[in-house]
Formats: structure tokens, sequence, C-alpha cells
């Protein structure tokens, strides 16, 4: 009785660590954001770019595009909020749009074109996966190693 | 049993002097060099403060098997390595922040779990010289874990991201970021006071940690270890599982060791895949002997004193070395020097005392012998 | 040839006293270098390392016979011994000698280094019996980081060591060109198509382990036996326990300042600062390879130990490399002695304190 009830509380705290760990698939996911303030071509169709684009996450101004330019910034978990502060030409009163969307989960690096956002386009004009390159220098995992030195880590020192 | 605290009575003043003797040390070591690296007040308290956050709960993790008697465990490497594991999947699964942080402690668990039993089942075999079997111990893993992250991620555990995958298609980077999670929980609930940043979740999470300790020791499995650290023997007659109980603290100690090394590793912001794990055994352990813990007793005291003085010590010694002799590398040598000579004097005083102790023990038995014989002689003669 | 008959022999023979895991890695070194022409590795060229490697290290591995017989266990602070060598082979070049006559000279210079360090060892290692490893392996690592600020501080001055550019401290790599490279290799070498065996190592190697073997067999010798496997039963017969053990301890520590030469003369390098750190680890996985138990060794021990050692540590990255591309051979290196270490720590020890 004592066993069986022993079990059931392992059982228990294992779906609970379970849980969390699947929580934390979905709510720990970083994304990264590019937002790109270009001219965008849409079934023949031309968005022209704005003179300014402020971007804020979490109220923190991550990025400020003039025409043609790209921003980035994190986000974590699968929603984007973020405020789009336009400024349509040189001299004219600042808007600001609030944005939430959902974001895909397999996208590691997003890229938000934000002229197709605001025109409404739908989501395979304005987003696109943007793919970073793999850094490329020449790293290898061991060095050429005295065979005698038992290949255990040279002193590094360090910061600790 | 009275008569064992009696004799022991006159020799106290001069145990204490001889386990004091390291921290003094240190505390003179630290107050001729921390003049002399010019480093200002704010700025050292700072940097101790941040390797306390930093360094706290992975000494922490040393003090189980103390309690068992199984030495210092040299296997926290062990831990440290499941911790890494998790870290490297986590960040390749591009979870980040504190979601990111536990995520890689869930998968460290049972990574852990499963070399500290192994760990935990080959010291058993090996009592009486646990801790150079958990060093060797420790650089066995360190080939299994090499094997694993080298040769076996990307090519059998798959592993996405260029970034942290070596250009030929399978092993893992020297580094591997974790800009992501870099200080996510110290930023949290951090406050500042007088210029001086205290990570208070760390902290928080650290101090949690020590009321757990508090309160195993009076479990009845902390009783059981305490018991089995005592004497085996005595512990197996009063119907202890002795091998069962030594595993377990090798195992909470591993557990523990890589939820540590999770917090370490979130701080420093980077993975050095194949040599973060080597010297923390080392530095822990130094760490902790600082702080006046030896072989057989180490109390919670005994870590925080040990980060402040050690890593001091560490942060004022290249400085100051450095201003002596004009040479830098002078400094570096010195810190390594001095912690490995710290773990040598206290396992020479552990070794010599047990001795002491031993022939202690052995006249103690003799003289009672006597007495009773004397006793018994006496009784006859009153016959 | 003979070299692989007696090998094989040697394994026949010790079938029943070998146990599970020098058989499995006798039997590894066996498979490579069965496959090694398969996979179109040069077998003799492979053959000719092997034997290089085994004048090399043979002797580092052979200090640690005299301890292990005194009961002191695994010398793991092998570096210590190394130290002195270290010592002896910069003053030597320092001092100016040259060519051959240098080696002799840093055997000199060691010498005493190696007496007075090996006899404070010694006295440490009598005042904590039963912990000898661990603090063994503690004031190695102690004395060799020691010793890394010494080679930056100590004065010398021979352009040949030092940095050429602030014209101090010694050099983590020092060539011995023009000093005693390949000092005992030279003498006598046969070279046979491409195999080439350096005689006169191997000689010097057969010299000290016939000195060794022949002390073990004077009356002191087999006192120390007597320390090793009894220590209450010596002290009884009158036996000066701690001096024997002292004994035992210096002899260690000279022949692994011995070794660390005649592995320099070599590999052509003197390797200062952290390299010692960790040369301690091949040699007691060398010797228990061979069949050593943490309080039993002899000769024939490590000659096994140091070939099958050696031959693992030589073929694997080759075979290995031709076959799967892939470079294995360091883990594989790790795990294969570490594990040999482990195993032998867990052996229950016939000894008593």
């Amino acid at each position: 009785m004592k066993n069986k009830r022993r079990l059931i509380f392992r059982i228990a705290a294992l779906a609970i660590v379970l849980v969390i760990a699947a929580v934390m698939f979905v709510i720990g996911r970083g994304h990264t954001m590019y937002f790109d303030n270009k001219e965008i071509e849409y079934n023949g169709q031309t968005i022209g770019s704005y003179y300014k684009v402020n971007v804020e996450l979490n109220g923190k101004e991550v990025a400020r595009l003039s025409s043609g330019d790209r921003g980035m910034g994190e986000i974590m978990g699968q929603s984007l909020k973020m405020t789009v502060i336009i400024t349509d030409e040189k001299d004219a009163k600042p808007h600001a749009h609030k944005i939430s969307m959902s974001v895909p989960y397999s996208m590691d690096g997003i890229t938000i074109n934000i002229p197709a956002l605001m025109a409404g386009l739908p989501e395979d004009a304005y987003l696109s996966e943007f793919e970073i390159l793999a850094p490329a220098e020449d790293e290898e995992g061991t060095d050429e190693a005295n065979p005698d030195d038992m290949g255990t880590e040279e002193f590094e020192m360090g910061d600790i | 049993m009275n008569k064992n605290t009696e004799n022991k009575t006159p020799l106290n003043w001069g145990a204490m002097l001889r386990q004091a003797s390291v921290p003094i040390m240190f505390i003179i070591i630290c107050v001729i060099c921390i003049p002399i690296s010019g480093l200002s007040a704010n700025m050292l308290i700072n940097e101790i403060i941040t390797r306390m956050g930093r360094n706290a709960f992975l000494i922490l993790s040393l003090l189980i098997p103390i309690m068992a008697g199984m030495g210092l465990n040299f296997g926290m490497t062990l831990g440290a390595m499941a911790a890494e594991i998790g870290l490297i999947l986590v960040s390749d699964w591009q979870i980040i922040g504190i979601p990111g942080m536990v995520l890689a402690a869930i998968v460290s668990v049972p990574i852990s779990v499963l070399l500290g039993i192994f760990c935990g089942r080959i010291l058993n075999q090996a009592k009486g010289r646990e801790m150079i079997t958990s060093y060797i111990m420790s650089f066995f893993v360190n080939g299994i874990y090499q094997l694993v992250v080298l040769y076996l991620m990307g090519s059998v555990i798959p592993i996405r991201h260029a970034s942290i995958k070596l250009p030929r298609g399978y092993g893992i980077r020297n580094t591997v970021s974790l800009l992501g999670m870099r200080q996510k929980l110290d930023n949290v609930l951090a406050i500042n006071v007088a210029g001086v940043k205290i990570p208070l979740l760390t902290f928080i999470i650290i101090g949690l940690l020590c009321l757990f300790i508090v309160w195993f020791r009076r479990t009845k499995l902390g009783q059981d270890m305490r018991a089995v650290g005592q004497d085996m023997e005595v512990a197996r007659d009063a119907g202890i599982n002795v091998e069962r109980t030594r595993i377990i603290s090798i195992v909470m100690s591993t557990v523990l060791a890589g939820l540590g090394m999770v917090i370490y590793l979130q701080n420093m912001g980077n993975i050095a895949t194949y040599s973060a794990h080597s010297q923390i055994g080392m530095f822990c352990i130094a760490a902790l002997l600082v702080g006046g813990a030896s072989v057989d007793r180490a109390s919670i005291g005994n870590v925080f004193l040990g980060v402040i003085l050690f890593h001091t010590m560490f942060i004022v010694a290249p400085r100051a070395g450095a201003y002596i002799t004009g040479d830098s590398m002078i400094g570096e040598y010195f810190r390594v020097f001095v912690s490995y000579a710290v773990i040598t004097i206290a396992l020479v005083m552990y070794e010599t005392n047990k001795r002491r102790a031993r022939n202690a023990s052995g006249q103690r038995l003799a003289a009672a012998q006597k007495e009773d014989e004397e006793k018994t002689a006496g009784k006859e003669g009153e016959q | 040839m003979t070299e692989s008959n007696t090998m094989k022999d040697k394994i026949a023979e010790g079938l029943k006293n070998f146990g599970v895991p020098r058989l499995i890695i006798a039997g590894f070194l066996l498979l490579l270098l069965i496959m090694a022409p398969f996979v179109g590795a040069d077998l003799p060229t492979q053959i000719s390392n092997i034997i290089n490697r085994f004048s090399w290290n043979g002797i580092l591995v052979l200090a640690m016979v005299p301890m292990v017989h005194s009961g002191c266990g695994l010398n793991f602070g092998l570096p210590l011994g190394i130290i002195s060598g270290l010592l002896g082979a910069t003053l030597s070049i320092e001092f100016g000698f040259t060519g051959g006559f240098s080696f002799l000279m840093a055997i000199l210079i060691a010498t005493p280094f190696a007496l007075v360090l090996g006899s404070a060892y010694g006295w440490l290692l009598n005042k904590i019996k039963g912990g000898e490893m661990m603090i063994a392996t503690y004031v190695g690592f102690s004395s060799v980081s020691f010793m890394c600020m010494m080679w930056l501080l100590l004065p010398y001055h021979s352009p040949n060591m030092v940095w050429g550019l602030s014209g101090k401290g010694l050099r983590t790599t020092i060539s011995l060109e023009g000093y005693y490279n390949q000092a005992l290799a030279g003498i006598l070498q046969i070279n046979i198509g491409n195999i080439s065996i350096p005689t006169g190592t191997i000689l010097f190697f057969a010299l000290l382990s016939f000195g060794i073997w022949a002390f073990l067999h004077t009356k002191t010798g087999t006192a120390m036996t007597a320390v090793g496997s009894n220590p209450v039963f010596a002290k009884a017969a009158g036996i000066n326990v701690d001096g024997i053990r002292m004994l035992s301890v210096i002899m260690s520590t000279w022949l692994a300042a011995i070794g660390i030469l005649v592995y320099e003369q070599g590999f052509g390098f003197i390797q200062l600062y952290m390299a010692p750190f960790y040369m301690a680890l091949p040699a007691v996985s060398a010797i228990l390879i061979g069949g050593a138990s943490v309080n039993k060794a002899t000769i024939m021990n490590v000659i096994v130990g140091t070939i099958l050692f050696q031959g693992i540590v030589t073929m694997t990255p080759t075979v290995m490399n031709n076959m799967v591309h892939m470079d294995m051979s360091e883990v594989i290196r790790i795990i294969a002695s570490m594990g040999m270490i482990l195993f032998a720590l867990t052996r229950k020890t016939e000894a008593s304190r």
C-alpha cells in the first residue's frame, strides 16, 4: 500500500516536471526579430517605406529605422508585442501603433517588414525567416596535442 | 563517553588554532595584497558579491558528501558536465532566459543522477580512498563527456545550429554562447546598494539551499548519513544501509553541483565547452577549505567565508603580483599555486589529525583496559 | 619481431592473472596491429614508433615500482621528480654544457635535487600513512605550480632558453638541438628499413630496470617488499619502516628525474611550466595496464604496461583516422587509461595498513 502510494507520488512528480519542461519550451523560446523599413513589392503592388520608424519592445526602444534600414531585437515566447512609432514624412507628427501577434515557433530569426505589416498585407508578405550564416572561423574541438598530456585541458585559468 | 570529552578539552585551543590557520593565512595574504593591487573598495566588493552569487551554490554541493564521511567530492565535476550538456542542448533549442535555465536544470538532473549513482557505486568499492577515486572519476567521465560532446553531438544527438556546431558537421565548438541567458537570473530583483549590484534572486536561491541543508541534517536520512560518516561499522550494526546512504549522498551532491553549474554559467554568459568543468572542482574545494573546513567537517559558514577570502585572493593576486614583479603571469601562477597548496595543507592536516586521533583512541583503549584490570585486581584484592 | 613474440607469450602466460580489463586492452592493441596494414598504415613505422615511445617513457613508469613496493601506493607525485629532472636539464644547459656530455651533467645536477625533494616528500608521506595517493597528487600539483613561478623568476640567462624579447624567464619549450637531443637513442642505433631501434635508450632502461630488480633482491630490497606487504610484521621484525619508505620515495623521485631526462632526449624538447602537471597519470595507468596493482608491481609489469599503453597511444590515431576519418584516439586514451586506474583503485588490497 505504502509502495503504491509512493509510486503514484513519483509518477505525479515526474509528470509535473515534464509539464514544467514543456511550458519552458513554449514560454522560453527565443526569437531574434529583424525589423525592416524597406520598400516592398507584393502582387504587383508597391508599398513605400516610411521616413522613420521607431520600434519598442516591452517599452524599450530597440530600433530606430530610417528608410531602408533594418534593426533587430530579441523576444522570448510566442507572442510579439511591440509599439511601432511611425513618422511618415520629415517633420510630420509621429503616430504610434500597438501591435501584438504570434510568431511561428520554428523560426529563430524572423524578419518583419513594417510597411507591409502596416498596410495590412497577409502574413507571407511581411514575415519571412532570416537565417544567420554560421561564423566562418576555423575552429577545431581539440588541438594537436602531445600524446602524453592525457588530453586533459591545458591549464586554462580564465575567470572563475 | 564522558571521559572522551574531558580528554579533549585541554586540546581544544590548539585544535581550534590549527583549524583556523588556513583562514588566518588567507586573511594575511589578502590584507597585504589588497592595497598593493590598487583596487577600489567598491570594485572589490562588487567583484566579491558577483563571485559569491556565482560560486556559492556549487560549493554548497560539497557539504553533503563530507557529512557522509566521503571526503571532498572531486566528482562534483560530474554534475558540472551534466549541466553543460543541458545548457548546450537548451541553447540549440533556442530556449532563453530563466525558462532556458529551468529547462537546462531539468535536462541535467537525470544525467547527474545516473552519473552520481555510477560514481557512488565505484566509491563504495574504494572505501578509504574515496577522494583519489572520485578525482580519477572526474577524469574518466571527462573522457566520456568529450566522446559525447565532440563526436556524438551533431551526429547522433541532433544539433541544428551552426553557431554552436563545429564546421566539420559534428561536435560542439570550443565556446558556446549563452547570450540569451546571460545574467538573466542575477538581474531579476537585482538591487543596487551604493554602486554595488546585488543579485537578490540568486542569493535567495542560495539561501533556500542553505535552509535545505540545515533541514536535511535533521531528517532521518541526514542523521543516517552522519552516522555513516562517523563509523560505517557502527552504522551498519544500527541497521543503516551504508552503501545506499553513501550513494544517495553522492547523487545529491552531483545533482546540486549540476544546478550550481547552471547558475555559474548563466552568470558567465558562455560555456567553455571543454574546460569549464575541469577546474571547477578544484576551485570550489579550495574555496571551501580556505573557509576553514576540513575533509571531515564543513559548515555553511565555511562556504561563505571561503568564497570571500579565496576570491579576494583570486582577484587581487594577479594585480599585486604584476605590481611587485612587473610580470602579470607571476600573479596568475601564484593564485594557482596557492589553491593547490591550500588543498595540500588541508589534506595533510586531515591525515595527521586522523592518525593522531587513532593513536589517542588506541591509548585510551589501552588505558581503559589497564583501569579495568586494576579494578578487577582491586576487587580481587578486596575479596 | 621477437618483441611481439614475447609479448604474445606474456599475454598467453598471464591470461589467468591478467584480469579482464587488461585482456580487453591487450586484445584491442592486437586488433589495431592486425588492422593497421588493411587500413593502409605502415606497420613497420608503427612498430618503430611504439618501440621509440616505449624507450622514452619506460623509466617514468619504472619510477612507480619502488613506492608501490614499500606500500606507498601509486606515485601520483611523479611531477616532483620530474621537476628535479627539469632543474637538472635547465641548469646543465645554463652552465654551458653541450652535446652528449650535457645529458650526463643533467643527470648529475638533477640527482641532489631529487635526493632533497625526495627526502622531504618521503618525510611528508611518512606523516600521513594511509592517505598517500591523494596527497601525492596534490604535492605534485603544488610543486608544478610553484615551479611555474620559479621558471619565470630564477635568473636564467642562456639565450637558448629564455624568452628572446625580455631576456628573462624560461620559454615553455626549449629545443635540445645541440645539447642532448638523441644522446642515448643515437648510441648503437639500428636501422632496418622503416624500423629504427634506439638501442642506447633501451639499454639504459634495461640497465636501470636490472638495477631495480637486483636491488629488490638485496636485503634492503626484501625489507622494502616486507614493509609494503605487511608493515606491522615488518616493524615486529625490526625493520625501520619509516626509513625504508623514505628510501623508496627517494628512489622513485630520482627515477622520475632520470625518466624525464630520457624522455626529453628522445622527444628533443624540454617542456616546462604546466607540462609536467598530468605526467603522472599516463605512467600510473601504464603500470596498471601492465598488471600491477596498488600494492604490487614488478619490472615485467613495467615493460608489458609501457608497451601496451604506448602501443595504444601510437596506433589508435593512425588506425582510427584511416578507418573512420575521425580522430577519437584522445578520447579513447582518456577513457581507457582512467578506466584502468579506476579499476585498480576499486580492487581490494591484500595488505593492511
